[in-house]
């Protein structure tokens, strides 16, 4: 290759590498991965169990957890689909392309720098893990210092995977240059997998679901030995090894990026592209750093030298100022409903919320617990809660920032409307937009219990969605309202909403799910609980902290009222 | 009456934005002139409620515009200098919901109203066309149209004639003067004299947060009047002429430079020829001076 392909992807990929340095968001991620490997190492089984925290077998095992547990794919979306659409929306584009710079540099440049840090963030995990290696911790089972099973089964689950993974955003970012699209697939990552591994891989031979496996989940397994039918002793001997259909696997996966890579390279055009003009952003000249001789200015304008035409003589009507704060409110809300309407991946990510609704409904021949409009509510519920906090957490950042970054804001922002307004309209619309996918993923549950021939009850899709998922989609929509006023910065609003979650997730595994810190009652209901007075007081508990979240999002909004 | 004492503004970065600007606004169009970073849009922006100034304060008739942020806007009409609007809307849309922000609730009215607006900025035929197909003239005229709902007593116009073409650019002269009556202020920031010497009956000129003077463009340009020469003096000669001389502007021209000279005592060289003073000697003027 070229001098200067060296020269410009160097440059590419260096300047890639700072912004990431002043951006919070990957230091938000490096505290949070190392945070959670200490978590994971005092908390996890391995001490309850015997297994020396530094054998192979717990390090794959931390490994295989960590590339899919913490919203990890989430977050290489996050980083991976943003890079190139990021020149276009601040308006680098013309400065860069006007340069002497190959396409390919360029391209490679900005993957592998995003590639790099992105990287550098997740080794955060296998760092604290190697050091806690040195620290003492009582009835901790610890094998003589190693090094070489941190590093290479780092580069084989975790890097190869989301190598993968972060082509995939990449492609679709820089392709469609609409970061949303990236949201979308980002958001539908987990509900996708684990739908193909549990309609697809689970019912495929085992060389098979090796070879598939995009995470390599199966490529490390114990020969098919279950892990807790094992003793200690042998877990901890035991060398774990790919065989040719793993490194089949791993080496698939990079050529897949590759390709992705190359595809980019193929269609990618500085052109506009059509759909440019859903993404408007005024850039006028900026004035320049002296005054401007643009015309004669030593005469004085003589108004009467311009003749007024009719249009210049049109009246405008008085206007009688209302302080009516709830048509402006329906004013708001009726904007953000169509703004809303107006988003294309918003569009793609309802029908696959549906498809997936439909997909996890139960099989035909599982017998209910209670009943089988229970049985479906209950199902439905489970799956939209996953489906919804994607969505919330995604849709309701877009739509806080919208008026910032289509630069919007001085002119709503001068208007004598109160923040109130500005801040309940984008929260009701996401509250309605969310709850009216409720009523769509409910009625398809109710049509396919009327063609299986079931007794329906309403009344089961009533309590549960609503004592269950209205309560619980105000909280999420409050919380990540507050959370992105306090923060002002979408992404890491994006890092430690989806952070949080996780974490509350890994919580709630190990047993800890007490509803004063589960306001979304994971893993604490059961059917008959919905309708007790001790579920009407945790309710009460949820829409509470839903009041404490708007307040705080009212009190430090950044426009001021007075 | 609009009045503005002691203003400071300081940003987080440390940068002094504003250092104790005083003025007094009368009803009219007032023309703020200044080069980039002089503090212009920050004065606009503390004006307009959307930044919060250090300490000073600002008064409309009376009236804390500072500490009543909601009365003030709405008598409010602002053009910010970098704007965008919603792409994915119609004209009529979002100037519609802008109108029903501003607290136009009768159907009726604020239809008429959006109709007049958009005739009035030559938008009338592109009302039911996308934000995001309008050229940069369109949007700026657009932008011009949302300024004015309302009747705002306080019209504040940041770099409004960037991105016009000489004929809208002259509509829009038009439309300001005609806005401007005995009951509305009209704060003109530019960096166009033109601008200022075709519209303004006052002006200020702000350089580095503070006002260097506050005047009328006609009366100082009055003042210059058989003050200005013209004329060329080889380049070579160029730095030892500007020691000798108060030159306000060179440009090289035909190998050499071709000079512009304030001078009330004398001609400053035998070719030299008297020019027609215009508003940016006097600025050019003030500059050195402060220089």
């Amino acid at each position: 290759m070229s001098t200067r392909f060296h020269t410009s992807f160097a440059a590419v990929f260096t300047n890639e590498v700072l912004l990431s340095t002043k951006r919070v968001a990957p230091y938000v991620l490096i505290v949070l991965f190392a945070a959670n490997k200490v978590l994971w190492w005092a908390k996890g089984p391995a001490v309850g169990l015997g297994w020396a925290t530094n054998s192979v077998f717990n390090i794959t095992r931390d490994y295989t957890g960590f590339c899919f547990l913490l919203g990890l794919p989430i977050f290489t979306g996050i980083f991976m689909g943003d890079p190139i659409v990021r020149d276009f929306r601040l308006g680098v584009d013309p400065l860069i392309f006007s340069k002497p710079i190959g396409r390919a540099a360029y391209i490679l440049g900005k993957f592998f720098g995003n590639f790099f840090v992105l990287v550098v963030c997740q080794s955060a995990f296998a760092v604290t893990a190697f050091l806690l290696q040195w620290v003492p911790f009582s009835g901790m089972v610890v094998l003589p210092v190693r090094v070489v099973p941190f590093v290479t089964h780092f580069i084989i689950i975790v890097v190869i995977s989301h190598l993968m993974l972060g082509a995939i955003y990449f492609a679709a970012g820089t392709l469609t240059r609409n970061a949303k699209v990236v949201y979308v697939i980002a958001a539908s990552f987990y509900p996708v997998y684990v739908a193909f591994e549990l309609l697809v891989m689970k019912n495929l031979p085992v060389v098979f679901r090796v070879l598939l496996d995009p995470l390599g989940f199966n490529t490390h397994r114990l020969q098919g030995m279950n892990a807790w039918d094992q003793t200690a002793e042998f877990l901890n001997a035991y060398v774990v090894t790919y065989d040719l259909t793993a490194y089949v696997n791993r080496v698939s996966m990079v050529v897949i990026a590759a390709i992705l890579l190359f595809i980019v390279y193929r269609r990618f055009t500085i052109a506009p592209l059509n759909e440019a003009s859903h993404f408007t952003g005024l850039k006028l000249s900026s004035a320049p750093e002296r005054l401007a001789y643009a015309a004669p200015s030593g005469g004085f304008l003589d108004s009467g030298t311009y003749e007024l035409t009719e249009r210049d003589r049109i009246p405008l009507p008085q206007v009688t100022s209302t302080r009516s704060t709830f048509s402006k409110l329906l004013a708001a809300l009726e904007t953000e409903f169509r703004l809303l309407r107006a988003e294309r991946s918003l569009l793609v990510l309802v029908v696959l919320v549906i498809l997936l609704s439909i997909v996890n409904l139960p099989p035909y021949r599982m017998v209910p617990e209670v009943s089988y409009s229970v049985m479906f509510a209950t199902n439905t519920a489970n799956t939209l809660f996953v489906l919804l906090t994607g969505l919330i957490v995604f849709y309701t950042g877009e739509t806080l920032h919208r008026e910032r970054e289509l630069k919007v804001e001085p002119i709503v922002w001068s208007t004598p409307v109160s923040n109130s307004v500005l801040l309940l309209s984008k929260y009701l619309a996401m509250v309605s937009l969310t709850l009216v996918l409720v009523l769509v993923v409910s009625l398809i549950a109710i049509g396919s219990q009327l063609l299986r021939g079931h007794t329906l009850e309403i009344s089961a899709y009533v309590i549960v969605h609503g004592v269950l998922l209205v309560p619980g989609i105000l909280f999420m929509t409050a919380f990540v309202v507050a959370l992105n006023v306090l923060l002002r910065n979408k992404y890491v609003a994006y890092v430690i909403a989806v952070g949080t979650g996780a974490g509350l997730v890994y919580l709630y595994n190990l047993g800890y799910t007490h509803w004063l810190y589960n306001p979304l009652l994971y893993r604490i209901w059961t059917y008959p609980d919905l309708t007790t007075r001790p579920m009407l007081m945790k309710r009460l508990f949820c829409l509470g902290l839903t009041a404490v979240c708007l307040g705080l999002a009212h009190l430090f909004f950044e426009r001021k009222t007075r | 009456m609009l009045v503005i004492k002691d203003l400071v503004k300081t940003y987080p970065s440390g940068v002094q934005a504003l250092k104790g600007v005083n003025l007094e606004l009368s009803p009219g169009v007032f023309g703020l002139l200044g080069p980039n970073g002089s503090g212009k849009t920050t004065l606009m922006k503390i004006v307009a409620t959307l930044l919060d100034p250090d300490s000073g304060t600002i008064e409309m008739n009376g009236a804390d515009l500072i500490n009543r942020k909601d009365h003030t806007r709405e008598m409010l009409g602002y053009l910010p200098q970098d704007f965008g609007l919603y792409p994915t809307l119609t004209a009529w849309q979002m100037l519609d919901y802008l109108a029903k922000l501003k607290g136009v609730t009768n159907r009726k009215e604020r239809h008429s109203l959006v109709d007049a607006l958009l005739e009035r900025v030559n938008l009338g035929a592109e009302r039911s066309q996308r934000l995001g197909e309008f050229s940069g003239g369109m949007r700026q005229r657009f932008g011009i149209a949302q300024a004015l709902i309302g009747e705002p007593q306080l019209i504040i116009v940041d770099e409004p004639t960037a991105g016009l073409d000489p004929e809208e650019r002259l509509r829009f002269h038009n439309l300001l003067s005609e806005t401007a009556n005995e009951n509305t202020v009209v704060i003109l920031s530019t960096h166009i004299v033109s601008d200022v010497s075709n519209l303004c009956t006052r002006m200020a000129i702000i350089r580095q947060g503070k006002i260097l003077s506050a005047c009328s463009p006609r009366q100082v340009v009055d003042e210059l009047k058989e003050s200005v020469w013209e004329g060329t003096v080889p380049r070579e000669q160029l730095s030892a002429f500007k020691s000798e001389f108060n030159v306000i502007s060179s440009r090289t021209f035909d190998g050499d430079a071709r000079v512009r000279v304030i001078s009330k005592a004398q001609r400053p060289h035998g070719e030299f020829t008297q020019a027609t003073p215009v508003l940016e000697d006097y600025y050019f003027d003030l500059v050195n001076r402060q220089n």
